[in-house]
């Protein structure tokens, strides 16, 4: 490893949600500082010690930049930050940025911080038409493509070129499901089966109403500091990044490279290689959940099984307990929550909890190195992070 | 946040990239643009060719015919202004000449929509400027 390296040299010192789900009556920016507030709290640092802040736009929040407007509400003046988009892999951004930032010297503590109120402060419909409106204004938006339709296609295409089956994809939504009833403060908790997937409400094919992820209210916040200066602060547990990659291959759907094998493959082929492990080192995983589908295909691109194979092997159980890769252990996006940009947070959220060892009866024995894949945009974005204890440096 | 005259669909507003494009639909004509340099042929349009770079680029009426590389059946409009037209038929086509494009069935069931089903352009006079360029099966 060159010395430029970031593997190891950052880590997460605290983590924090706000309350999540359906929060009526809330900001985003009032989230945020919750969430803030218990990562500081997690941390025991006071937030008179953060000098940067990273957070991501908030559709319910007339705020461009989140970040500055966050620093003024929750009354710190930082000398390092930004309000970052890539879509849905922009809190994977957060956390690379950040670690840049401090190796680089720009910032000694940073806070992640990201909310947003799409349940309650914009409504579904709302919401929805937000994210529809996000695309391409002259080439995509007349022709009336919901936001899911994009990795309805992608889907479609995977279950044509490798025989992909709806009920291979909607055992996703059921073992998502499994996982949220452990999950304190989860958003839907209620057991379903692959009938009740497969029952529910076409939206656009292949997808099904549960097919789909939630619209939520909701936010996390994170404390990075070096290694340095998390021992110096005498932190118990920290957990360190060891790997990042992103990779961007289009901005519309009909320049994606291939419908089938997205940039999630050289995203995680750089973070695995400035980690030095391999998929099948990987002992817990947080893969970005907006549909049932894009777990299949993330599986097969992040390298835990072969291309094609993404179907079978979740009917196989390979992505809960026991399985080769327990994903997604607080539920998702598909059922924990998922409140826009903030939503992969939540993925990091459960792995760091996970690699802590606190995540009760829903605790992954012995977890020492997690993966968390970010993306969004219909694949456009893609970012891996590989996180791990103190024992896999 | 969404635009609040949500009953309207929205429409394609042409700019300096794109004004010879929807001229050329509104003529009845899918213009792809051409690299003199590389031959790259691309959609959508831009000032140079997404290959080489060069800003050598020629604008060539498409045959309009293409296949669908992949689709989706869209049974909960994005919006107010859709509502009426569900089922529909967003179409990922891949035109003769090798780019793709998105669009929407129009002339037959969206339930029988395939993979690699031949189609045609089929454009679609949608305001006094702007004709849109849907599909039908060929």
């Amino acid at each position: 490893m060159s010395d430029t390296s970031l593997r190891g040299k950052v880590a997460v010192i605290g983590i924090g949600l706000s309350a999540v789900g359906k929060v009526p009556g809330r900001s985003p920016l009032s989230l945020a500082a919750e969430a803030a507030r218990n990562a500081l709290a997690d941390a025991g640092v006071a937030k008179s010690e953060v000098d940067g802040v990273l957070s991501s736009h908030a559709f319910a929040s007339p705020f461009h930049r989140f970040s500055v407007a966050f620093s003024e509400y929750f009354g710190i003046r930082p000398t390092f930050s930004n309000t970052l988009q890539v879509s849905g892999a922009t809190a994977a951004t957060m956390f690379s940025i950040g670690a840049a930032a401090i190796h680089g010297g720009l910032a000694k503590v940073v806070l992640l911080v990201a909310a947003d109120s799409l349940m309650t402060g914009l409504t579904p419909d709302l919401a929805l038409r937000s994210l529809t409106e996000s695309r391409d204004q002259q080439y995509e938006m007349p022709f009336g493509i919901p936001v899911a339709n994009t990795f309805a296609m992608t889907a479609h295409r995977h279950m044509r070129e490798f025989g992909t089956t709806p009920e291979q994809l909607a055992e996703v939504a059921v073992v998502h499901r499994r996982h949220a009833a452990q999950t304190p403060g989860a958003q839907q908790t209620t057991p379903i089966t692959v009938a009740d997937v497969l029952n529910s409400p076409m939206v656009t094919t292949p997808y099904h109403k549960l097919d789909c992820s939630l619209i939520s209210d909701g936010g996390a916040a994170f404390v990075l500091t070096s290694a340095e200066h998390a021992k110096a602060l005498g932190i118990g547990r920290p957990i360190y990044i060891l790997g990042c990659g992103e990779c961007y291959t289009h901005e519309h759907i009909f320049l994606m490279p291939s419908l089938t094998s997205t940039g999630a493959v050289e995203s995680s082929r750089r973070a695995y290689a400035m980690a030095g492990y391999r998929p099948s080192d990987m002992e817990v995983a947080g893969i970005y959940d907006c549909f049932t589908g894009t777990v299949v295909m993330m599986l097969e691109d992040l390298g835990f099984c072969r291309k094609g194979e993404g179907g079978p092997f979740v009917a196989d159980g390979q992505i809960s307990y026991r399985g080769q890769i327990p994903s997604n252990t607080h539920g998702g996006l598909l059922s924990f929550a998922h409140s826009g940009m903030p939503g992969a947070l939540f993925h990091f959220h459960e792995v760091i909890a996970q690699l802590r060892g606190q995540c009760g009866e829903r605790q992954v024995e012995s977890a020492g190195l997690g993966l968390v894949h970010s993306l969004g945009a219909g694949f456009a974005t893609n970012a891996t992070t590989i996180l791990g204890t103190e024992g896999t440096l | 946040m969404a635009s609040d005259d949500s009953a309207q669909k929205p429409l394609p507003a042409p700019d300096a990239d794109t004004t010879t494009f929807w001229r050329g639909l509104r003529e009845g004509k899918l213009l792809l643009q051409h690299c003199r340099q590389c031959r790259n042929a691309q959609y959508y349009q831009q000032a140079t060719c997404r290959e080489c770079g060069s800003d050598e680029l020629e604008h060539k009426s498409a045959t309009g015919r293409g296949k669908v590389h992949s689709f989706s059946v869209v049974y909960r409009a994005p919006g107010p202004a859709f509502k009426a037209d569900v089922p529909y038929a967003v179409l990922l086509v891949e035109l003769a000449e090798g780019p793709r494009m998105i669009s929407t069935l129009t002339g037959s069931d969206p339930e029988d929509v395939t993979f690699d089903m031949e189609v045609e352009l089929a454009f679609d006079q949608v305001s006094d400027d702007i004709a849109l360029p849907r599909f039908r099966k060929a």
